[in-house]
């Protein structure tokens, strides 16, 4: 252990020293540095966290850097050359130029992917292969690779990806400065858990490096406070009794496993939006605007609705760069049109839907980690929301017999509480140790329900008491009162802000005190990682 | 001008922070340092229930210091006292600010810091915590939220509660080590983290103002000693001008069969190596001449109670 390391965006070392000294030496320097700064900082970060890792970084900088530049120029040549040539000749030369294009884009996905899949992935591979082998009767057993992963290369990864199809499609123009490149990719409080960002929407404002401003430093700071709140109140102090139970399930009845799902739920929500909290706010000290990653997931009214609310960023890259090219692509075309011949506008759709979504949901599930709960995970997700599409004619059809008025408050309320059940049942599952254990829990929710552990008060002896669960439901109402006023456009803190110092400062105050007096932190208490830097 | 205004802002702004953190930390802090009101690390922070200026000498470091020393047994030979100011994984922050807390109400003539401390990192972590803490309590007893009523709003601060064997862990297991030879020569030298250095530094400075003989002291274990950390530790000792017992390597004297005296194969001692050790710096603190025999002074009466119970619980475990 070395005296100064950070682990998380959580740690002491990240929120008391390493933030603080880069948000103070930015404000100092003039813009020339301070971009300099944001890059150092970002560097350095990723040294603290990963040490030598950090060369995989920048690996994935130095060979997207440079694959966009030489798909830049082929384009820039291609277009100049054209217009030299006679038209006749045009076409192929236009064909030659999209399959060096296609080679370039090939090969930098192929080369990062192939970190990632090498890194991550090949100890779930051998696994299968070795269970395949043992099936076949072959007396030989792959030793399982094991690696040191990255932070955030799940994140950085679909970046670096994104740019480079950006370019390929000519969205944008490949940078011109490594350095520019280098900050967009490694930007130190997005490259953890993200928000995954788009070249064209953050590149810029970090090359520009804005100057500090007192509404962003306070907006920012309370956000970051927010997210504080979020994980140490909240998803910390549910933690133990989320381990206890999920780890040894066979010990406990159908309510404990129940309420350890939705607990779950509401630990991995608080956990990856308190995160992102940390992450955008840390952003916008520095005045930087990042998308976001959450919208009130619990407010869906579907579970299609909910991934769009839910790791907002994630979802919006596999639409753009895995749903859209395949349902774009020839036999995915083809298949759609004879379908729609053959049954009508809306089944008709559903083939080529159902394949594009179907390689959405296993990119996600397998995004996510290397195991069969993450791919179950995904397709249980996939069958839902093909699901949903496919019964929403009938849906339409028996609400409007039965005379239902689906804009009132009631059956709106009524669509969140089956989302939010559908949620926590796919995470019940994402959670278990594995496959099987999601499935015996599942079921003993159903085959081993009783009410006795609330009776005989043992729901509350299992690392969080009754007073820990008081104040989780106390945070979370709080969350759920400021998640409706952002649902109407209204932001409290801007409010607060705008109104008065001293009720910013008010907010500033009551935020800490409840971080500092509830937080599940010091004695008794093991510091818990974000649950999506693992990923 | 705008510059001052934000400065302005930013001092208002901490010194409200400074005002919370302040009266939250009265409320919480726990108003007596028995188990029951909260305290924590209970056994180490007994020394605050001792009498003013009642304690010769002090014991402070991780779990092998509350498994070495037995302060009863030391009384029980010579008449002085001491008490152990350990906890388990003790970090030097920690070792310091429970020295500095003993010293409000103590004047020890001796501080003995176990050396197995020194070789456990501290963080930067560590640090910024313990700094925190130092400032407000708030920070090291927020979860006593829960146990809140109205007397910790209204009520002083009394420390009143002692450790029964004065930090001692009294124990009689035994599971005997397989370490051959676990002090082999070497010139090797175990180096110590610049930032544990500075601690030590701390803590013998903190001594010599309060005019306690500060040495280092490395009790016997097959698993945490040899002598490459001796080789440090003594290196350390020279740089401080400091004295240096490393008892590991005075087992003629000593004695340690570690078929028997150890409670977990060489890692910690059980009540019959602890004994050994006791008996050493028993006759250690005698031959320095600065400490009186208290035995039959009426302001050491709990001392001689205290005794009496632990020379029970020690036959009942002889027997």
């Amino acid at each position: 252990m070395t005296f100064f390391s950070i682990s998380t965006y959580f740690s002491v070392e990240y929120l008391a020293i390493f933030l603080p000294l880069s948000v103070l030496l930015y404000a100092l320097l003039p813009q020339a540095l301070r971009r300099v700064i944001l890059l150092l900082a970002s560097w350095s970060f990723f040294f603290f966290v990963s040490g030598w890792l950090v060369l995989w970084l920048l690996f994935t900088t130095v060979t997207v850097y440079l694959l966009g530049l030489l798909m830049s120029r082929l384009q820039d040549s291609c277009g100049a050359a054209l217009k030299a040539l006679p038209k006749e000749s045009r076409k192929k030369a236009k064909k030659r130029s999209a399959r060096q294009q296609r080679i370039l884009l090939v090969t930098g996905i192929c080369l990062n992917l192939g970190v990632i899949i090498v890194l991550k992935y090949s100890p779930f591979f051998a696994e299968i292969l070795n269970a395949v082998l043992q099936l076949t009767g072959t007396d030989f057993t792959l030793e399982k690779p094991s690696f040191l992963l990255p932070i955030g290369i799940s994140f950085y990864t679909l970046q670096a990806i994104g740019y480079l199809t950006d370019v390929y499609r000519k969205k944008i123009s490949a940078d011109k400065n490594i350095l520019r490149f280098s900050l967009f990719l490694s930007f130190f409080p997005l490259i953890m858990e993200g928000p995954i960002c788009r070249y064209s929407e953050t590149a810029d404002a970090l090359w520009k490096a804005p100057k500090l401003r007192y509404q962003n430093f306070v907006l920012g700071f309370q956000r970051i406070l927010f997210g504080l709140m979020k994980k140490l109140v909240v998803a910390d102090r549910l933690n133990m009794f989320i381990k206890t139970v999920f780890s040894s399930y066979g010990d406990y009845d159908g309510l404990f496993i129940a309420v350890a799902g939705v607990c779950y739920t509401i630990q991995l929500y608080m956990d990856f939006s308190g995160t992102m909290d940390l992450a955008i706010g840390a952003a916008q000290i520095f005045g930087i605007p990042v998308p976001e990653n959450f919208g009130r997931p619990f407010f869906s009214k579907t579970i299609s609705e909910f991934w769009k609310r839910w790791h907002i960023t994630l979802g919006a890259w596999f639409r753009d760069y895995v749903f859209y090219p395949v349902s774009m692509s020839k036999p995915v075309g083809k298949l759609n049109k004879s379908a729609r011949k053959r049954l009508g506008t809306h089944f008709g759709k559903i083939p080529a839907f159902a394949i594009a979504l179907f390689c959405v949901w296993i990119c996600n599930g397998l995004w996510h980690g290397a195991g069969w709960q993450y791919i179950f995970f995904g397709m249980y997700h996939y069958v839902l929301i093909l699901g949903g599409n496919m019964i929403e004619p009938l849906a339409l059809a028996v609400t409007t017999k039965l005379r239902i008025n689906r804009s009132v408050f009631p059956y709106r309320l009524f669509q969140m509480l089956r989302t939010t059940v559908l949620v926590c049942i796919g995470e019940l599952f994402f959670r278990a140790e594995s496959l099987d254990a999601g499935i015996n829990m599942f079921v003993k929710i159903f085959t081993d329900f009783s009410f006795s552990s609330v009776l005989d008060k043992s729901l509350f002896r299992l690392g969080a008491d009754i007073q820990d669960f008081f104040i989780v439901a106390a945070v979370v109402v709080l969350i759920l009162i400021i998640g409706i006023f952002n649902e109407r456009k209204i932001s409290i803190r801007e409010k607060a802000l705008n109104k008065h110092i001293l009720l910013s400062f008010a907010l500033s105050y009551a935020l800490i005190m409840i971080i500092v007096i509830f937080g599940a932190y010091g004695d008794g208490y093991t510091p818990v990682d974000p649950i999506y830097a693992s990923f | 001008m705008k510059v001052i205004k934000m400065l302005l802002r930013l001092c208002t702004f901490v010194l409200g922070l400074f005002i919370l953190f302040t009266s939250a930390s009265i409320v919480v802090s726990p108003k007596n340092n028995s188990p029951a009101s909260g305290m924590e690390e209970v056994s180490a922070n007994g020394i605050l229930g001792e009498k003013e200026d009642t304690i010769d000498a002090l014991i402070i470091g991780d779990s092998e210091s509350y498994s070495s020393v037995s302060p009863l047994h030391i009384w029980n030979r010579t008449g002085y006292t001491s008490y152990v100011c350990g906890s388990a994984g003790q970090t030097l922050d920690y070792s310091e600010t429970l020295l500095s807390r003993a010293l409000e109400n103590q004047s020890p003539k001796f501080v003995f810091l176990e050396t197995d401390a020194i070789y456990r990192d501290v963080s930067a972590q560590n640090v910024l915590l313990s700094s925190l803490t130092g400032l407000f309590d708030v920070f090291r007893y927020h979860n006593r939220w829960k146990t809140l009523n109205l007397s910790d709003f209204i009520e002083q601060i009394d420390f009143t509660w002692t450790d029964k064997y004065k930090g001692f862990l009294l124990n009689n297991k035994s599971v005997p080590s397989k370490a051959a030879n676990h002090m082999k020569e070497s010139n090797t030298v175990q180096q110590i983290s610049s930032v544990n250095r500075q601690y030590v530094e701390k803590i013998k400075d903190i001594c010599d103002e309060s005019g306690a003989k500060f040495v280092l002291l490395s009790t016997p274990s097959t698993i945490n000693w040899n002598y490459e950390r001796h080789n440090g530790i003594q290196q350390l000792a020279d740089d401080l001008n400091c004295e240096y017992i490393d008892l590991n390597l005075k087992n003629d004297t000593l004695k340690i069969n570690w078929e028997t005296d150890t409670r977990d194969a060489g890692d910690h001692l059980n009540y019959k190596g602890a004994v050994k050790v006791s008996d050493y710096l028993a006759e250690y603190l005698k031959s320095s001449g600065k400490l009186s025999d208290h035995r039959g002074d009426k302001l050491y009466e709990l001392w001689a109670e205290a005794n009496k119970a632990y020379e029970t619980e020690v036959s009942k475990i002889s027997a």
